[in-house]
C-alpha cells in the first residue's frame, strides 16, 4: 500500500516537473519567436542618411550645429531602427536602394548660460526646437515631428544638442510611419 | 720724438688688438643670428603647432570628453592622447574650421553636490565665481567616402584663434558664418561674466 502511496507522488511529481518545463519551454519559444520578429522584420531593410543641420536664419554656433549631427548619427545607430546609417556626402548612400533622408531645421533657439542656472535655478535654459523631417528620395515626406531638446538645471549648453538628438531618435521609434512603396524583398513598411 | 712713436705704435697696436676682439664678437653673433635664422625656418618647415585640448566629441576613432594634445604634423591634424595611437585628419580633407567661446562651470559633480549640499543658498554665491571661459575649436572633415565629419574641441581661452590661424595658412577655409556665431558665443560667455 505505502509502495504504491509512493509511486503515486513520484509519478505526480514527474508530472509536475514535466509540465513546468514544457511551459517553460513554450515561453522561451515565444520570446525568440519575439525577439526575432523584432530583428529581422522590415525594420532592418530601411537606409537612413542624416544631412547636416540646417539653422535656417538662427544665429547657430558651428559647433552646435556639428553636435546635433554627430549626436543624432550615434543615436541612430543606438536604436538600430536602421539598417545602415550614411553621413551627409557619403558616396556609399547613393548605391543604396531603401534610402530614407533625415532632414533637420532649427526652428527656435534660445542661447542659455550654465552659469545662470547654477545660479538662479530658474533662469539660463538652454533651449532648441527643431523640425525633423524623414523623406524618401523622391521628396515625399513620411515623418514630419517638431522635436525640443533643453538643457534646464544641469549640464554644459551642448547637453542640449545630446538630448535632442535622442528624442528624434526616440520619436522616429515610436511613431508608425508609412513606408514609401518597398522593393519586392520588403513585406511591411511599418517602423 | 721716439717716445711719441712709441706711444702712438703702443696705442695703436692696442686699438687693434680691441678691433679684431670686436669683429670677431660681431661675425660670433652674426653666424648665432643666422643660425637661429635657419632653425626657425627648418621649424616652420615641419610644423610642429600643438596645444592641449580636450576632445568634446566627433574626431575619428577617439572617445568623447577626452584630454589630449591636438598637434599639426605636417599635412596632418592629430590629436593624441597620452600612451595611446594618435588619430588623425589630412588637412586637405578639412573643409571648415571655426572658433567659439564657452563658459562653464568648473568642478565637476563633487563641486555640484557640494554646491546643492551646502546651506544658505551658499552654493549659488559659489556658482557665481566657480565658472571658466574657454574656447571650441570646430572641424569639419570629409573621410574617404565623402561623408561629412564633424569635430568639437575644448581649448584654454585664447588658444583658439592662433590654431585656427594656422589651419587657414595651410589652405583650410574658415567658416562663412563663424563672424556672427562667433560674436554670439562672445556675447554669451560675456553675459556668463556679469
Amino acid at each position: 500500500m505505502k509502495t504504491s502511496k509512493q509511486n503515486v507522488w513520484t509519478v505526480c511529481v514527474a508530472a509536475i516537473v514535466m509540465i513546468m518545463f514544457a511551459s517553460q519551454g513554450q515561453l522561451f519559444g515565444q520570446t525568440a519567436a519575439v525577439k526575432s520578429g523584432e530583428t529581422s522584420g522590415s525594420e532592418t531593410q530601411w537606409c537612413v542618411k542624416v544631412e547636416r543641420v540646417d539653422s535656417a536664419n538662427f544665429d547657430l554656433a558651428s559647433s552646435f550645429q556639428v553636435a546635433i549631427y554627430e549626436n543624432l548619427l550615434e543615436e541612430l545607430n543606438k536604436t538600430r531602427q536602421f539598417k545602415q546609417v550614411f553621413r551627409d556626402g557619403d558616396l556609399k548612400a547613393t548605391e543604396t536602394s531603401n534610402l530614407l533622408v533625415l532632414k533637420t531645421t532649427v526652428v527656435k533657439y534660445t542661447p542659455g548660460s550654465e552659469t545662470r542656472r547654477a545660479v538662479t535655478t530658474i533662469s539660463g535654459a538652454t533651449k532648441l526646437k527643431v523640425r525633423s523631417e524623414l523623406l524618401t528620395p523622391d521628396g515625399k515626406v513620411v515623418f514630419e515631428r517638431a522635436v525640443n531638446g533643453d538643457v534646464r538645471f544641469f549640464g554644459s549648453n551642448l547637453r542640449a544638442t545630446h538630448n535632442l538628438a535622442r528624442n528624434i531618435a526616440k520619436a522616429l521609434k515610436k511613431s508608425s510611419w508609412s513606408a514609401p512603396e518597398q522593393p519586392s524583398s520588403l513585406d511591411a513598411g511599418q517602423l | 720724438m721716439n717716445r711719441v712713436f712709441f706711444l702712438w705704435t703702443r696705442s695703436n697696436r692696442h686699438f687693434n688688438g680691441n678691433a679684431v676682439l670686436g669683429l670677431c664678437a660681431l661675425l660670433f653673433c652674426s653666424s648665432f643670428g643666422l643660425l637661429a635664422q635657419s632653425n626657425a625656418t627648418s621649424l616652420n618647415a615641419n610644423a610642429s603647432f600643438s596645444v592641449r585640448v580636450t576632445h568634446l566629441l566627433g574626431f575619428e576613432d577617439t572617445k568623447s570628453n577626452c584630454n589630449g594634445t591636438l598637434s599639426i604634423q605636417g599635412d596632418a591634424l592629430q590629436f593624441q592622447q597620452a600612451g595611446r595611437p594618435g588619430a588623425q585628419v589630412n588637412i586637405a580633407s578639412i573643409r571648415d574650421v571655426s572658433v567659439g567661446a564657452e563658459g562653464k562651470q568648473i568642478g565637476g559633480l563633487p563641486m555640484k553636490l557640494g554646491k546643492t549640499a551646502a546651506p544658505y543658498g551658499a552654493g549659488r554665491v559659489v556658482s557665481l565665481f566657480a565658472h571658466k571661459d574657454y574656447d571650441t575649436l570646430t572641424v569639419e572633415y570629409v573621410d574617404s567616402d565623402g561623408g561629412i565629419h564633424g569635430a568639437i574641441f575644448q581649448l584654454n581661452k585664447g588658444q583658439g584663434e592662433p590654431l585656427r590661424n594656422e589651419l587657414v595658412a595651410r589652405g583650410v577655409s574658415p567658416s562663412p558664418f563663424e563672424g556672427s556665431a562667433t560674436k554670439q558665443s562672445v556675447a554669451e560667455a560675456a553675459h556668463e561674466n556679469k
